[in-house]
């Protein structure tokens, strides 16, 4: 057994040091130039908290009828920022790493960790301030806002997927980029992030729902913030509908770390 | 001569030609619909087998674009193979450039941390030797400015400082001694034959003659991608020499 531990850590070690440096120094060089800093991490959502406010529950009245409309568009805006932060941010992550991989034989996937691993900083901070305004507007939390674990965990494990396919396509098809940033503003309007599911008519829902990153942000609202929302469980009446988003994210997952390890031998001529 | 730490066989590189890679969707798509093109190959290495003996000093010395470098970073595992076998025993570290993974809006002492964890140490483990880097680089005082603050000699130094500081059993060392000022090259000398010394074994590419004469055990001369000659180490720098005198008349 010992062994097997020493044989563990022999092997991760070193992808582990060199993880370690890559995300201190992309956070040093992130904030070394602004003068507040560390809390421009924390500033960022209280400016897009303060505005979706304004606009969605002051002027547009869209939420009404949903107990902490407002709450529940920050969470469901910051589950997607970590969607959208780490596939585009990985995307070219190895190919701007070039110089690097050409020089030393490394892991490759430490590249795109590291920049899920500072995303993921930004999203806890981001966590951070949901839980400051759940305090403040008194929203009655129980023992069921546990499975956000799972339900971010099937989050991170999508997003990392998708890092992991795009990074290495972007190597052979320079032009993923722009076809990415269209994609993405087409799948953040297909998500339910800003409208409540129940103003789309259910045999488009029951399909939308299907998407992991719907059916995660629906259930994390549901479990934190109100049951006045749709899930995937209620639409299709019965819990085990998430099967489909989940061995969605699952066979994406394997195919992805598949798919990254058979690439990555190339990576140091290709890139 | 002991056992060998590496053993290439038959071993054959090539490239695709940039210029003719598809690299958008666009041009893929295209190519669906026309003909299709042959792809240019770019033949680097051709049928290399060689062996290296711990503690061995081998020079391989060769024209620009002969595939020395190719070599090299086959060796460190950067390139697969195309074909043939490469076989590493033992912890092998790669100097291809220095100052890898060096940014220049880090300071001396971050950069110091940064290219120690490329090399595989934790932050504990430079912690415990930063003082003696900074003192072989004698940078002492000036190490919290931007890397890009410094001249790139001083740059060379704390790289080349932290860089001596790596303990493999193989070392792979492109070109490095050619940066730096006669003082500073004295030092890489010095530090070259204390490697000597030791049992480490050492690869080394260069063009500086002096310095094959000088360190390496043998030597090998590659020429379009194969490996023209092998032998001690004057032997081969001189005909190395006359090579390249044939060529300029």
């Amino acid at each position: 057994m010992s062994s097997f531990l020493e044989s563990i850590y022999r092997r991760y070690r070193y992808p582990a040091i060199i993880l370690r440096a890559m995300v201190t120094s992309d956070l040093k060089l992130r904030y070394q130039a602004s003068a507040l800093g560390y809390l421009w991490t924390l500033a960022r959502p209280l400016a897009i908290f303060s505005i979706l406010y304004v606009v969605f529950v002051k002027f547009l009245r869209i939420g009404e009828g949903t107990p902490f409309f407002a709450i529940y568009l920050l969470l469901g805006i910051v589950m997607w920022g970590l969607f959208t932060e780490a596939t585009t941010q990985s995307l070219s992550s190895i190919v701007s790493r070039a110089s690097l991989l050409t020089k030393i034989n490394f892991p490759r996937y430490v590249v795109v960790l590291s920049v899920a691993a500072s995303v993921l900083i930004s999203f806890t901070l981001n966590l951070a301030v949901i839980a400051l305004f759940m305090i403040v507007a008194r929203v009655p939390v129980g023992w069921e806002a546990f499975w956000l674990v799972p339900l971010f965990l099937e989050l991170i494990a999508f997003a990392l997927a998708v890092s992991l396919f795009l990074s290495a396509l972007f190597v052979r098809f320079r032009d993923l980029n722009y076809i990415w940033e269209v994609f993405i503003q087409a799948a953040f309007y297909a998500t339910p992030i800003l409208y409540p599911l129940t103003l789309v008519p259910e045999r488009y829902s029951r399909v939308l729902l299907l998407s992991p990153m719907a059916q995660v942000i629906q259930d994390a609202r549901y479990v934190l913030i109100t049951d006045q929302t749709q899930t995937i469980a209620q639409l299709y009446g019965t819990g085990w509908a998430r099967a489909i988003p989940v061995g969605i994210t699952m066979a994406l997952a394997v195919a992805a770390v598949v798919f990254f390890r058979r690439r990555s031998r190339f990576f140091a001529e290709e890139a | 001569m002991s056992e060998p730490l590496i053993e290439v066989t038959d071993l054959s590189k090539s490239f695709l030609l940039p210029h003719l890679r598809q690299t958008t969707i666009k041009s893929q798509v295209l190519n669906v619909l026309r003909p299709r093109r042959t792809v240019e190959v770019q033949q680097v290495l051709d049928g290399i087998t060689l062996q290296v003996a711990r503690g061995e000093f081998l020079g391989i010395v060769g024209r620009n674009g002969s595939g020395k470098s190719t070599l090299l970073k086959i060796l460190a595992g950067i390139y697969p193979p195309t074909r043939g076998k490469v076989a590493v025993h033992g912890k092998l570290v790669p100097f291809i450039e220095l100052g890898v993974g060096f940014h220049p809006e880090l300071t001396g002492r971050e950069n110091v941390y940064l290219s120690g964890a490329l090399l595989g140490f934790s932050k504990g483990d430079v912690r415990s030797m930063y003082d003696n880097i900074v003192s072989f680089a004698e940078l002492d005082g000036s190490m919290d400015q931007k890397l890009k603050n410094y001249s790139s000699g001083m740059q060379v130094r704390i790289a080349f400082s932290v860089a001596t500081r790596a303990r493999a059993d193989i070392l792979l060392v492109d070109e490095v001694l050619a940066v730096g000022d006669a003082a500073f090259q004295r030092k890489c000398f010095d530090h070259f034959h204390e490697l000597k010394r030791g049992d480490t074994t050492v690869v080394f590419v260069t063009h500086d003659m002096k310095a094959v004469r000088e360190f390496c055990d043998r030597v090998i001369l590659i020429e379009k991608g194969q490996i023209a000659a092998e032998g001690g180490p004057d032997d081969i720098a001189d005909r190395y020499l006359e090579m390249l005198g044939a060529k300029a008349r």
